[in-house]
């Protein structure tokens, strides 16, 4: 909690909240950086269950690349506007579901870059194996509800 | 003026949208959905259209659209829910009527795409180079979509009542 105090008090903390850019450059570049993250995913996601099957997969995966600079913006955007209100937000049950479901799609795509590049040959045209299109599942249920739940904390 | 306020407030979606506490965020977070569906097919399709991972055969990305399509229209439907919900929020503010420009383009550009330059792409051989003309509708379909999005996002900060 100390720690909290000192992130919202540092003087970042103090401009995001009193400048009039703050806030709305912040929740921009999170906007931005959520539709190339959660976009990309689901796209994937829906390549991985057999949908647009004429796309190679190993070369869709290359976008996952282009997935995770959408991750670092909302990362560096994400942390700015925590620091905003640290000591809030820490007890906000949608805030820490939302980070939990983050948390489980970062994971989601690792696994899915993983076995793409270990066997997506064999799939290359067709949809993915079993276990693959369950952690595709898994993916969509993942940024769908941390889109949700990242727009309804400013309501819950 | 005052005529057409009267009139979008006085439909029944005006009614949909405030008489519910839920109706609106609910709204929002479609419109977030949407456009993630939107910018993340979109994203694909003009990277490819501007030369990234040629290995994808120009007649599969279009296997993409659907996809495009769906989630523009979730956004055409939740966006007349908020217009006709507060039109006074969105009328007066030149952020709602850049993005609503913007859309147009994008509109615009994507037609030249589907009538002018992706009959030209027919012909083109796997790996090979797109031409300049999808070079170009690519980029400024990107231009558009992210600009969309960002006076969208950003439309409750900038003009009349913003901050």
């Amino acid at each position: 909690m100390a720690f909290l105090t000192w992130l919202e008090a540092t003087s970042f903390g103090d401009w995001a909240r009193s400048s009039l850019l703050g806030y709305p450059l912040l929740i921009g570049a999170h906007a931005i950086g959520m539709s190339i993250m959660v976009g990309l995913a689901l796209a994937l996601d829906m390549r991985v269950l057999g949908l647009f099957k004429d796309i190679p997969y190993t070369a869709l995966n290359r976008f996952l690349g282009i997935a995770w600079a959408g991750f670092a913006i909302n990362f560096l955007s994400g942390t700015g506007l925590f620091a905003m209100q640290a000591t809030t937000y820490i007890t906000d049950g949608t805030f820490l579901l939302k980070m939990a479901l983050v948390f489980a799609g970062v994971i989601t795509a690792g696994l899915l870059q993983s076995a793409a590049n270990r066997s997506s040959a064999s799939w290359s045209s067709s949809a993915a194996p079993g276990a693959i299109r369950v952690v595709a599942v898994v993916s969509v249920v993942c940024w769908v509800g941390a889109t949700v739940t990242g727009r309804l904390i400013a309501y819950l | 003026m005052s005529t057409l306020y009267d009139w979008m407030t006085s439909t029944w979606i005006n009614g949909l949208v405030l008489d519910y506490r839920w109706t609106w965020p609910a709204l929002e977070t479609l419109h977030f959905l949407g456009l993630c569906l939107l910018i993340g097919a979109v994203l694909i399709m003009d990277l490819r259209l501007i030369g990234f991972q040629r290995v994808i055969p120009m007649s599969a990305v279009h296997g993409l659209m659907p996809v495009a399509i769906i989630g523009f229209a979730i956004n055409l439907i939740t966006g007349v829910g908020f217009l006709f919900g507060d039109p006074h929020l969105y009328v007066i503010n030149y952020a709602f009527w850049l993005k609503m420009v913007l859309v147009l383009l994008a509109g615009l550009n994507f037609l030249v795409f589907l009538f002018k330059v992706e009959p030209s792409l027919a012909t083109l051989g796997p790996g090979e180079a797109t031409p300049m003309s999808a070079k170009a509708v690519g980029a400024a379909s990107l231009v558009f979509w992210f600009g969309v999005l960002t006076f969208g996002r950003l439309l409750p900060y900038l003009g009349p009542g913003g901050g």
